[in-house]
Parts: C-alpha cells; structure tokens; sequence
C-alpha cells in the first residue's frame, strides 16, 4: 500500500508543523501574562537580586524567542538548567523542566498517563458498546417503548455536565450506599482488582454521559442505512435480517461511529479534567490544570503538546481506518 | 515572613505545615476526643494537598513546628504551648547562641555525642555546609533571611563554584561562629530555619535531589517517597531523646498521604473511618462551605483545632495614589470600614478570626492592645463623613485590587458596602491570585485600595512590621502594599532590628506600631484564624497564637 505510506508520512509530517506553531503559541500566551514564574523559585525574602538569579537559574531572564528556541534545542540536545555539580539535568528529548514539581516535563507526563489512560479506555469501552448496542435497539425498533428510552436516555446524558453526574455519583454510590471507593487510584501492577475497583465509578459516569451522542448517532445512521440500495439488494438476494443488519447495515455505521470515537478517546487521553478532579485522580488534565495555577509554563506546554499529539494521532488513524471500512475512501 | 493566601495548594506545597487538635477550642467537650493520652507507637497519617514534598533544608520554606523538622535538627527549634507563642529553644546547640558586645557576632556550640542516621558524627562544618548551599541559585526557593545578614552573603553563589563562605567559621568541630554585617537580635530564629540543619559534605553527591533522602538528624528518616502520592517516615536509631527538647518522637512512623483534593482531606477526617483515625491536616483549613456540618456534630468540632489568632489581614490603602496621600482621607477609611462584614466573610468570630485594630498580631511579644480609630464592629460612616468633609474631600472614588477566588470577592464585596455608607464608591477589579500579588508588589502600584494577610516566618513582631511598612519594601517585590515610606519609622526599625534584648525589643516594635498606625497605612481587619481537622486518635494537637499551625514535631497517638 504505497498510496497509505505516503499518506502517513505526509500527515506526520504536517503534524511536526501544527505541533511546532501550537508550542510557540502557548510559549507567546504564558509570557504575555502579569505574572512572573520565577518568584516562585526565589525563596523568602525575594529580594531583587535573588529574584534575578532565579530568573537566570531558570533561564527566564531570555527573551520570548531565545526561550521558544532553547525548548526546541532541548527536544533534540537536552537541556542543563545552573552549572557545577548542583546543575538541574533534563536529559533529550527534553520537552521542558517543571521547577516546582522538580522533575523533567516528559516523566511527569509518562507518569500521570497511565491514570489518564486506565480512565479514558475503560470509559471508552463501556461507552462504545453501550451507545453501538442501544443506538441498533432503537434503531430497529423504531418508535416503540425501547427506542423513546433510548432516545431520552441520550438527551439527559448530552445535556448533563460530566462534574455533576460525577458528583451525584459519589454521593449515591459512595457516601449513602457506600459501594465503591469514592477517591483515589491504584496502579493496575498493585492489584488489578482495587485498580478497577477504584474506578468503576468514573467509568461508568463518563460513558453514560459520552454514550448518549454514540446512541443517537448509531440510530440515526442506521435507519439511514437500512434505506439504501444495497440493503434492499441484500433484503431481495433473501438473507436474513440479522446477517443484514449486522454484515451490510453496521458497516456503513461504523465509518461515522469510528471517526467520533477516536476523536473522542484521542481528546480523553490527553486529560480527563473535570472527572480527574471531581474523582481524585492525579491524570494528566490535573497536571495540566494545577501547572496553570502554579505558572508552571513547562508543565503546560509539555501537555498541551502532548494531548494535541493524540489528537492528531486519532486522526490520522481514523482516517487509515476509513480506507479499511470503506473501500471507496482513498488516500491519495 | 510568609503572605499568606487562600490559595492552599500553593502554600500546601511550599510549607510542610502540621496538624494538631485543639487545646483552646473553648466548645470542646471532654470525651468528644483529644482527651486521651497520647501514646508511643503507632503511624500518624497526615493528609496533603501537596503533590511534591521536598526536604531538602536549602529549598525550603517551613516554620520550625513542621514535618521537615521531624528528619532535620537545626541549631536551634521552636518550643509550642497553647496560649502563647512559640518560644525558642536549644537545638544541636547547647543554647540559643552568644552573641559580641557589637550584636554582629553569633556563636553556637554543638552538643556532644550527636550523630546521624548512619552513625557518624555530626559537625560543625556540616552547619557552615548546608548554610553555603542554600546559597546557590540552583538550590534556591527557601527562607533566606541569613543570606543579606551574612558578611559576603549578597555575593556568594553557594559551595559548589563559589568556594567558601568565610563569614560563617568552625575553629573545631563543635563550634559554629557567624559574621553578621549589622546586629540582628533574631539570630537564634534565623538559626532554626531548615537551612541551618547539617548536611555532610560527602552525602551531598546529587544536590538536585538531596531532599529525596537527607542526612537524617531527626527522631525520623526518609523510608520511601514516591511523588505525588506518598512520603513514609521511619525511626532513625540514632537520634537521642535526652539531646532533643523540641521533638516528642512518639508516633514510630508518620506517613505523607499525598496529592489529595482538599474537600476530600475534610470529608476523610469529618467520618473518622479506619486509618484516618490516627491521621490529621497540617495545611488544609476548614473552608466556610463545611463550617455548618462541623459545629452541628460535636464530636466532630471537638476534633476541630483553632487558632487563638493568625495571620493579620488588612486593606493596604495605596499611599503613593493622589486621592489616598492626604492621611486625613486614610483615617476617615479607618472608622468607615465594616470589620464585622469582612469578618462574616471570613467564616464569622470563630473560624474566621477577631476584628483587629493592631499590626502586631495577639501572642506576639510586642502586641499591646489598642484602637486608635474607634469605631463600632461595623464602623463609623457619620465620623468617616465629617473627616472627609473636614478635609474638604467629596465624590471619593477608590479602585480595590481583589482577589477573584470566592472569599475573597465576598471581602472586597463587605468592604465596598461598607465605605457606600460613608459616600466612598468603591470599584472592585478582580484579579487571579498570582496575577494580584504581581500587581500589589510590583513597581507600578496601580490600585488605591488592596486586601492581603500577612504571618510572619518567626514569632518576632520584626515579623509583622518590617516587610509591611519599610521604605525598602516598595514596588520591587516587597510586601509594602500601601507603599507608606516614613524615615521616621525606618529609623526607628533599623533600631529596633539590632535589639538583642527581647524585652527591649518587644517595646520597641510595640511602639512603632503604635507610631505607624497614626499615619493609617492600612485599616487591619481581622486576626485570620487558622482550623484544622484531626482524627480521634490523634493527640496533642493544638494551634498556637503563633505559629497558626499545629507543632507536628509533639503530635502523638492514642491507642
């Protein structure tokens, strides 16, 4: 598949550049904010002098561009923040140093993703599965006691705030019926059984919110579906209605149902911010948020990065996986 | 001297502050808990916001009652009791130091037979080493009073490339002598701070992460860290009870439950299940939302912990501002503000704090009461509108620079109601925490009228009023928010400073109070106090006047 490789690179390749001018964004917003990271790292009392030596310490003391540039330098040579044996070392691919967590951007996010990540797949799965299997009820059983549940099902969960449902949650589950742990997260290599424990409850409250749009979406496109020519010829060659729901009408589901699913997950990976605070759990989108608070541009950028690279990713494998579903989509 | 916000993750994560139950709270009940004696043995829990503790000395910015104590001796450390502040007492030194008859001069000797973790000894020369580190930028972010008093301290960049610091000299390895370039009386506090405890040379191989597992002087040592999610804490055989009369050294571990929500801290010691029977906050205050489910459980305020007083918050009126130069126009502001209203604000008399009138904070050595504006709780706006008629002044017009979380809005709101009353019109303009302390501190000063809180980083009203009110500490980073410049009260602070007499000394921080209060600076509002949630099992756990926190170095377990 010549024609699929090239279209890969190309699109890495375009990612390389939408990456490069997201970084000098967020570079440009954080340096034009009334705030200055340096005073954090400056000690009590922050007299004038120390003030600058902090600020030179943490190599702030650069203009915007010579800093956006030293970032760039770390991703390809590392970076040494100080001299002599007390130096600060972040070792390439140096995507960035967070002084008050006092570790390099890149092990900090490689050590929240696994949160992040046991969060959005497991959520993903459930949603997936749920949305798919009651949006083909409905779909199939148009118009009766099913489908107007399912139907009213999808508009509660797209017009709950995720932070409420989390909330409520918590409150039912865990304070008054006490049946799940309400915080915290163990890591699946401690026990796999506390670590799905522990997060049950986020599962389920993020895909019964995230599966209302995958319900209306599949039932909408399958009674689409169940109207075109191919199936009528399916219907006339004298298959069985099962084989022709589920070979010929599913498949034309699919190609939509995939492209907001990995845009979905892809955006989810990248930080769960409202289920991450309201359940505890120290993922990526509380990085990034807490970074926000502390002027921790490093921290900030690193992720902001990062969750616009799984995005991107997302993309460019739906797009591979719309030439697997649909033959006719080509990738010229 | 810490400023202290509402913001506690940030503060959480700079101060490895304790948690205690409370000794003064007047509406505990006996049998409601903290009544129980405490106990050697067992693994105290405390439960933080924080998501990176670091102990290393050079980085750090803890009073003398926190955790970081709990592995690091200083030369000296701080001695708590309910009802007054912390007093200072001999640490790895055998007293609070000699100081020349010219006060520049400070000599420690060490106790004999100290050791660390490991067995060897300690000496002199690992003080005068982990001084000399706290010096370099790389390893820079904690309390650095000594590094302007040292002789030489302004142009040392730390051990690693700036050789040694001569000011600071070991003639053995029991003596410890310091240099200072002008008297300070509050040496022996600056000697307890964390950059004061020995670090062997040879044990600082990786400075960047020393803090991860220091040369242990303590009753404790680092066992294991893990960040973001926990700290434990082990015994160190090596530390001596008999040497030690700061430190209790009951519980056998303790153990950092890190990177916790702090509604969940509160709600985790509110129900008292399991662990958290025996766990405690030291950083995260009961926020006004909770304040109704804790006084309606008294076996729940029971295990509530005050403080007597705290942190002196006040309106800094912008000195340097046209419309706020004239005092008469200050002093009409200080009988308008409604105190009570901010003070409801704050979470009413019993957790937000008593209306204040004195820049020196109650426990204080130095703190007289007075009130130089009398007014009733909620001010005196008929008496602001007489003074601003006097002195010919109409249509008064104020911006306040507040911050936006949601107390602070509801500060600004109750003063701003408060001077309506006196024909003041008040603009609020809302700001993000760091955002608005870069405005307060910053060079251009554009604001008339701003809300902060400040606790001193020891227990000397040096504390309360030199990086207030000193020329020296306007629009370069300094805490002078109202920009007030006296040379007067320069003067009569640079003398002060020098005072190694405390009595002397508490007199004549009192009377400058007293001196600067006639100018109205600023209006104090309220005596922040400071309450912490403790499980059942946790014993003497109080709040001091100062520090506000409770004295994790004495907390001990019941069984």
């Amino acid at each position: 598949m010549p024609d699929l490789v090239w279209f890969v690179i190309r699109r890495l390749l375009a990612t390389v550049l939408v990456m490069l001018a997201l970084s000098l964004a967020v570079y440009l917003i954080f340096y034009a904010l009334p705030a200055d990271p340096a005073r954090l790292g400056c000690g009590k009392p922050c007299t004038p002098d120390r003030l600058e030596q902090a600020r030179h310490f943490m190599q702030l003391d650069q203009s915007t561009m010579q800093q956006y540039l030293q970032f760039l330098k770390g991703i390809v040579a590392g970076r040494t923040f100080g001299e002599g044996a007390a130096a600060v070392q972040c070792n390439a691919p140096c995507f960035g140093y967070s002084f008050p967590l006092a570790r390099p951007v890149t092990t900090l996010i490689l050590s929240r993703l696994p949160i992040t990540a046991s969060i959005a797949i497991g959520a993903a799965v459930l949603w997936l599965i749920a949305g798919v299997s009651l949006g083909l009820g409905a779909a199939l059983r148009r118009g009766r006691l099913f489908d107007r549940f399912a139907v009213g099902f999808a508009l509660v969960g797209v017009a709950s705030p995720s932070f409420l449902v989390g909330l409520l949650a918590i409150l039912v589950f865990g304070f008054w019926l006490n049946m799940v742990p309400v915080n915290g997260y163990v890591p699946l290599t401690d026990s796999p059984v506390d670590w799905a424990w522990h997060l049950v409850l986020p599962w389920v409250v993020l895909a019964a919110l995230n599966a209302a749009s995958y319900i209306r979406l599949t039932r909408a496109q399958m009674l689409e579906e169940l109207n075109l020519d191919h199936i009528t010829t399916a219907r006339a060659k004298g298959a069985g209605e099962g084989r022709v729901v589920l070979l010929h009408g599913l498949r034309g589901v699919l190609v939509p149902i995939v492209t907001i699913f990995g845009l979905d997950l892809g955006g989810l990976l990248g930080g769960a911010i409202l289920t991450e605070k309201v359940f505890s759990m120290q993922g990526l989108g509380e990085l990034l948020i807490s970074s926000v608070g502390q002027l921790d541009v490093a921290v900030v950028v690193g992720v902001t990065l990062f969750s616009a690279f799984l995005v991107i990713l997302a993309n460019l494998v739906v797009d591979v996986l719309h030439g697997v579903l649909d033959p006719r989509v080509g990738h010229a | 001297m810490k400023r202290t916000t509402r913001a506690f993750a940030v503060a959480a994560a700079l101060a490895l502050a304790v948690t205690a139950c409370n000794a003064n709270d007047k509406s505990a009940t006996p049998g409601g808990g903290g009544t129980a004696a405490a106990e050697q043995g067992g693994t105290f829990h405390i439960l933080t916001t924080s998501k990176e503790l670091s102990l290393d000395p050079a980085k750090s910015q803890s009073l003398g009652i926190s955790a970081i104590h709990l592995v690091l001796r200083g030369l000296t450390s701080w001695k708590t009791s309910p009802d007054k502040a912390a007093e200072i007492v001999p640490d790895l030194a055998t007293d609070t130091g000699q100081v020349s008859a010219d006060g520049k001069t400070w000599t420690y000797k060490l106790k004999p037979g100290l050791k660390y973790a490991d067995g060897s000894p300690i000496v002199a020369a690992d003080i005068k080493y982990g001084v000399e580190r706290s010096f370099a930028p790389e390893l820079s972010g904690g309390l650095g009073y000594h590094k302007s008093l040292l002789v030489g301290g302004d142009k040392y960049a730390g051990p690693y490339k700036g050789g040694e610091l001569a000011s600071i000299e070991t003639p053995d390895d029991s003596t410890v002598v310091f240099k200072l370039n002008k008297p300070f009386g509050d040496w022996p506090w600056i000697v307890s701070m964390p950059a004061f405890a020995p670090v062997p040379k040879k044990a600082d191989t990786d400075p960047a992460h020393y803090g991860e597992k220091p040369a242990a002087s303590g009753p404790y040592q680092v066992k294991s860290y893990s960040p973001g999610s926990k700290l434990e804490l082990e015994r160190n055989p090596s530390w001596d009870k008999a040497s030690d009369p700061a430190r209790t050294g009951l519980p056998d571990a303790v153990v950092y439950d890190m990177g916790l929500q702090a509604d969940v801290i509160n709600q985790r010691l509110i129900a008292d299940a399991g662990d958290d029977k025996f766990a405690a906050t030291t950083g995260t205050s009961v926020p006004a939302a909770l304040i109704p489910t804790v006084t309606g459980n008294p076996a729940v305020k029971a295990r509530v912990a005050t403080s007597p007083s705290g942190a002196l918050e006040y309106l800094a009126m912008n000195n340097k501002r046209p419309a706020l130069s004239n005092p008469a126009v200050r002093k009409a502001i200080e009988y308008a503000v409604d105190k009570q209203a901010v003070q409801v604000a704050e979470g009413g008399p019993e957790f937000g704090g008593e209306i204040a009138t004195t820049l020196i904070t109650p426990g204080m050595d130095g703190y007289t009461k007075y009130d130089l504006y009398q007014a009733p709780p909620n001010g005196d706006p008929e008496k602001a509108k007489q003074l601003l008629a006097a002195a010919g002044v109409s249509n008064l017009s104020l911006v306040l620079a507040a911050d936006n979380a949601p107390t602070g809005l509801s500060v600004a709101q109750a003063i701003q109601q408060g001077l309506k009353k006196a024909g003041i019109t008040v603009t609020i303009k809302p700001y993000d925490s760091d955002a608005l302390t870069e405005v307060q501190t910053g060079p251009k000063g554009d604001y008339d009228l701003t809300v902060s809180s400040w606790l001193p980083d020891f227990p000397s009203a040096i504390g309360n009023i030199q990086p207030l009110f000193a020329s020296s500490e306007i629009g370069n980073g300094g805490y002078n928010m109202s920009r007030y410049s006296n040379p007067a009260v320069d003067a009569a602070i640079n003398a002060a400073t020098g005072e190694s007499d405390r009595a002397k000394a508490a007199t004549a921080w009192g009377a400058i109070d007293q001196q600067i209060m006639k100018d109205a600076p600023l209006v104090p509002l309220i005596y922040a106090r400071n309450a912490f949630l403790h499980g059942s099992k946790v014993q003497n756990f109080y709040l001091p006047p100062y520090p506000p926190y409770p004295n994790t170095l004495i907390v001990g377990l019941s069984k």
